[in-house]
């Protein structure tokens, strides 16, 4: 647990040292802004002093334009602080998001095993999504809050020194009487914003499970569940909601007794001066000096609140640093091969007592494993699945290392090849192909986007995807993946041999492709595959009957051990 | 392209309409309008007496200038502490109204999600859809807090100020209360209307930005196998750029409404002094014109958020049409139905015809089963045949557009929908385990179990060992920040809970899915002995050879057809 924080706290720390930088313009003209708020204060009082003390008008209507165009400056300012402000918070979140997308991609598909795909696109998306107003917001108001009352303060010392320290002592008194009331610690506290988010997530939760809980008969019961639960979370969000405000309400304090205070010192200066008889003139000064600090109080205070609401967009931060901690370290690159391998005369494949364990508790699940996959053959891994037969296909895709032994490629050791060589010479057909979010066309042509269509329409020929393609709305242009035309499993298993066809690769791993069609779809997807199967080493995991019909040399796995091996009749 | 998608969000605009899902949710908080109406009541005062605190301050500030006292240092003290207390208090209640009017959404949004729609939608995937709109009842807030009280307060302002200043002089009135009107009325509308297009392609771009994590996150095997991590980042990136685009347009615009607004309250101050100059407009006494001035600026802060708001008023108005259009009945919902549910549990399909939508072809064309009490059955047929649409129809979770599905001779149309599926016990891919304790979800399966029951069901299940190695045995909490089990763990377990309930019916839809072989058998193999005497329906692709069966049948075209007996 204390870990966790630790880690927590030097994310938080190292993205505000980033976050810092692009806060900067904001920060400047926030500062900008400020200086020109007492230029506006300035007019106004020069303009009410002249009225209220009559002496010096022509200079008054020059206040007034000068007012007329400070408004103007503000606005522009104002305008581009905002701008930039959204800016900043871009730039941060496109950053953390291509590093989290950097990360997935490198963790590859082992993360599959451990994370959800919804958990880990919630991350990449809604997280950082989240993050915004840190960024944008809460590190601009975490430099501003000190500096620009500074500014402020500064400016109002020049001219009425007295006053000015009036509104540092109210102005010192906020943090440090938010201190000693432990309003800022109990807003923040962990516990709440931990109890909040929970409660939140189980809403969530049970409109997820909906057709659960109503096929169970249970509505009636999770709907009064549903509304304690709602009623725990105002309790629980009022609560810091009441500190919260309570801490707003004590910035507003401090306001009115500096602006009271300040009020009545020029007040009473001013009945002593009046009294006195001085010169209108004289008298006209000192208005507009009074009239200057009392609206300079508001602007001294404004960056207060502005922290004050941009307070709940760091809590938003620590929650993303400890969901970004299932992502792999950037470290953890391992080292990766430089050989090259020629395959100029096809590939074969050879495991040399190769062993691996996933679970100690579960036992092996390779266990001195070795076989050769003769260039341009096919070899057929039979078992039950469990036995390990995805486990060896996943080794030759790379996603994974044996722990013992090694696997050679034409005689090299795979360990020492090029990834991309590697990548370059493997296709792969898994149980279920993934269809992208796209048209047919793009799905197809993933495997290879510079294809020519010429290519194309061969792959799809030799895939036999020809057929339902034509039934298809838009044929090729038909949109299918998420929001799109679903296909039925033997379609979508066609599009991956189509694939296949075009990436035309000389070492082809089937893991077992047929497991989710029923036994009509599964020959016809069969007839593709021995099609594709030619002239290249082709490396089958299966235990359907209508593997039988693809011939070549079988392996029978059991328990992580090869138990026969030998030439099948077909 | 662009022009196509802005249509799209004209059609969608048009299609939800603005005003109507608003007045739905006020409907569904109209029990929280005591306590909604005493929070803007609040919050009018303390406006009102943010007001008239400024007024008299600027009036004692001014008058001390001539050596005179009009207002007694006691009475700024009172107004300045109601105010601070007022404030307080005004968004304390404003915010709890608020939470208990949201609460009642939640609720609202979850009886009607139960009521028709989730058990269709269950059927289909559609986690996603569901998270979103969740997202949208929390939006509603702003309905209340940012929109609806500070325009209640601009309404009360604008008389209260033109009144105020008209006893000083009419022509600054009608120019003050003008300006005003400007920023709290007509620049929020134009932002509204301006906003909601914005918000729109906002929305838009984040959904593809979604899509594409998705596709990446769920193809991670195939990006690695084609080498395509280049371009899928490439593609990833650009939808990304794509959002930030449509957000740096929104941006610009909230900007930009937030300097107009500003100007509108500029200009009021403005008016004011060169009144007390008298340049351009009737000059006013030295002693009103701070009062007004003080007054002015005060009123103009009580608005300075609406433009914003205003600006992103379109996307709470969307989110309230979608959480209203779920209280919509979805279009195959059967209807309630009265009766209890018969003693028997013979279950008969006549002449049943199902389609998902009118231009689709039908799932189930004229099908007719009998599944005798007791009787084990298999249904099979590839992946879209219509298999998981027959458990649809059986727990009612749709209506057949033809034919009739009979419980015990009797029409499980006329059946109450809970005694119904009192009746049947259903396990499939969409079956939840939920975020709570694993004791809590076995008990969703029958409340009134014993621990004995509980164990009894986990071993059956063969997951007691995996339960008794956790720390917390059955009250180890599942899910976020609790333990997690394996994809075949947690079919397991869900299984249990089916186990667990007296159902004289079960319909296991590919139960076996996420189990290797070996567990696979085993578990086919127990279930072969622990459902003795109660009707199984096995729906699957294929069969392993453990399962004993009376009868498999295979769905083709629609109908059924005996594969074996």
């Amino acid at each position: 647990m204390n870990d966790d924080k630790t880690v927590m706290k030097a994310w938080t720390k190292a993205q505000s040292r980033l976050g810092r930088r692009q806060a900067m313009p904001v920060v400047l003209l926030g500062l900008a802004l400020a200086a020109t708020a007492v230029g506006q204060a300035w007019c106004i009082a020069s303009v009410l002093a002249g009225v209220l003390a009559p002496g010096g008008e022509p200079a008054v209507t020059w206040a007034l334009a000068g007012l007329v165009g400070l408004a103007i400056v503000r606005a522009v300012l104002q305008m581009g602080s905002d701008i930039l402000a959204a800016r900043a918070g871009m730039k941060a979140r496109a950053r953390l998001r291509g590093g989290v997308l950097d990360a997935i991609l490198r963790g590859g598909p082992g993360l599959l095993r451990r994370h959800h795909t919804g958990e880990l696109a919630a991350l990449a998306v809604d997280r950082i999504e989240a993050l915004d107003g840190f960024f944008a917001r809460w590190l601009p108001a975490s430099v501003l809050w000190v500096a620009a009352p500074l500014v402020i303060g500064v400016l109002a010392a020049l001219v009425q020194p007295g006053s000015a320290l009036i509104m540092a002592i109210c102005g010192i008194a906020v943090p440090f009487g938010q201190a000693v009331f432990g309003i800022g610690a109990a807003v923040a506290s962990r516990n709440q914003f931990l109890a909040m988010t929970r409660l939140q997530a189980r809403f969530l939760d049970r409109v997820r499970g909906i057709a659960t809980i109503v096929l169970s008969g249970r509505t009636e019961d999770e709907t009064r569940r549903l509304a304690a639960a709602a009623e725990e979370l105002r309790v629980r969000t009022m609560k810091v909601l009441r500190v919260a405000f309570l801490s707003s309400a004590s910035i507003d304090c401090a306001m009115v007794v500096a602006l009271v205070l300040v009020a009545l010192r020029n007040g009473a200066q001013l009945m002593a001066l009046h009294d006195q008889g001085v010169p209108a003139a004289i008298m006209a000064a000192h208005v507009a000096r009074g009239l200057f600090v009392v609206l300079l109080v508001p602007e001294f205070f404004a960056p207060f609140r502005s922290l004050a609401l941009a307070y709940q967009d760091r809590a938003h931060a620590s929650g993303a640093a400890a969901a970004m901690r299932i992502l792999p370290d950037a470290t953890a690159v391992r080292a990766a091969g430089q050989a090259a391998c020629d395959t100029g005369q096809g590939v074969s494949v050879a495991f040399e007592h190769v062993g691996f364990t996933w679970d100690p508790a579960r036992g092996v699940t390779l266990d001195d494993v070795s076989f050769t996959a003769p260039a341009g053959q096919t070899l057929v891994l039979w078992g039950p699945s469990g036995s390990g037969k995805s486990t060896i296909i996943e080794m030759l895709l790379g996603f994974i290392q044996p722990e013992s032994g090694r696997i050679t490629i034409n005689g090299v050791d795979m360990a020492t090849i090029e990834p991309a060589a590697m990548v370059a010479m493997t296709s792969w057909i898994g149980q279920k192909p993934v269809l992208f979010a796209g048209t047919l066309r793009e799905n197809i042509l993933f495997a290879c986007p510079d294809a020519t269509d010429d290519q194309l329409q061969a792959a799809i020929r030799a895939a036999a995807a020809d057929g339902f393609i034509a039934s298809l709305p838009q044929g090729l242009e038909t949109r299918i993946g998420e929001g799109g035309f679903g296909l039925s499993g033997g379609q979508a298993q066609r599009v991956a041999v189509a694939r296949a066809f075009l990436k035309d690769a000389p070492l082809l791993l089937l893991d077992e492709p047929t497991s989710h069609l029923d036994p009509q779809a599964e020959a016809g997807v069969f007839a593709s595959l021995r099609a594709l199967a030619a002239n290249r080493t082709v490396i089958l995991a299966s235990h359907s009957a209508a593997a039988e019909g693809f011939g070549g040399h079988r392996v029978d796995l059991d328990h992580g051990r090869i138990v026969t091996s030998g030439e099948k009749a077909s | 392209m662009k022009s196509s998608e802005n249509r799209e969000f004209a059609r969608q605009a048009r299609r939800e309409g603005v005003m109507g899902p608003v007045l739905q949710i006020l409907h569904i908080w109209q029990r929280r309008a005591p306590l909604l109406t005493a929070g803007a009541l609040l919050s009018l005062l303390a406006v009102l007496i943010g007001l008239v605190l400024m007024r008299e301050a600027g009036m004692r500030v001014a008058a001390m200038t001539l050596g005179v006292i009009v207002v007694t240092t006691g009475a700024l003290r009172i107004f300045g502490g109601a105010r601070v207390i007022l404030r307080y208090t005004e968004r304390l209640v404003t915010h709890d109204a608020m939470f208990r009017a949201l609460a009642d959404v939640r609720v609202w949004f979850f009886r009607n999600l139960a009521r028709g729609a989730a058990a269709g939608l269950g059927f289909r995937r559609a986690g996603d859809l569901l998270s979103r709109l969740v997202s949208d009842v929390e939006t509603l807030d702003g309905l209340y807090l940012r929109i609806i009280i500070p325009l209640l307060g601009a309404c009360l302002v604008l008389p209260f100020l033109f009144i105020a200043i008209n006893m000083v002089d009419t022509v600054l009135a009608v120019v003050v209360a003008g300006l005003f009107a400007c920023g709290a009325f007509v620049l929020p509308l134009i932002a509204a209307m301006m906003g909601r297009r914005e918000g729109g392609l906002v929305n838009h771009a984040s959904a593809q930005l979604r899509i594409g994590v998705l596709d990446m996150v769920g193809g991670l095997r195939e990006i690695a196998t084609f080498g395509a991590e280049g371009r899928m980042l490439a593609h990833v990136r650009d939808r990304d750029d794509a959002l930030y685009r449509a957000q740096m347009k929104q941006a610009r615009m909230l900007a930009m409404a937030g300097a107009a607004s500003y100007l509108c309250g500029q200009a009021a101050v403005v008016a004011v002094l060169a009144a007390a100059l008298g340049l351009g407009l009737p000059r006013i006494a030295p002693l009103p014109a701070a009062a007004v001035l003080f007054l002015t600026v005060a009123a103009f802060e009580t608005v300075g958020g609406l433009t914003r708001a205003g600006a992103l008023a379109g996307s709470i108005t969307r989110a309230a049409a979608r959480v209203v259009a779920v209280g919509e009945m979805p279009e195959h919902a059967p209807p309630e139905g009265t009766e209890p549910a018969p003693a028997g549990t013979d279950i008969r399909f006549e002449h049943v015809s199902f389609r998902w939508s009118a231009d689709r072809a039908p799932v189930l064309d004229d099908l007719n089963l009998d599944i005798p009490a007791g009787q084990r059955i298999a249904v099979l047929g590839p992946s879209g045949a219509g298999k998981s649409t027959l458990a649809a129809l059986l727990l009612k979770a749709v209506a057949p557009q033809a034919g009739r599905i009979t419980l015990g001779g009797r029409d499980i149309a006329t059946i109450r929908d809970d005694d119904l599926r009192g009746r049947i016990a259903w396990l499939s891919q969409a079956t939840h385990l939920f975020a709570d304790t694993i004791r809590a979800n076995l008990l969703l399966g029958r409340p009134d179990a014993t621990e004995a029951d509980l164990w009894t069901a986990l071993e059956q299940a063969r997951v007691a060992d995996v339960v008794r190695d956790l720390p917390d045995g059955l009250d180890s909490w599942l899910g976020e920040g609790g333990t997690s089990l394996s994809g075949g763990q947690g079919r397991r377990l869900a299984l249990a809970r089916v186990l667990l309930s007296r159902a004289p019916i079960l319909i296991l839809d590919e139960p076996a899915t996420g189990l290797d072989a070996r567990t696979e058998q085993e578990f086919l193999q127990t279930l072969n002995d622990v459902t003795q005497g109660r009707t199984v329906i096995l729906i699957a692709h294929r069969l392993t050879g453990v399962e004993k069966l009376d009868k498999v049948w295979r769905i083709s075209d629609g109908k059924m057809v005996s594969a074996r007996s």
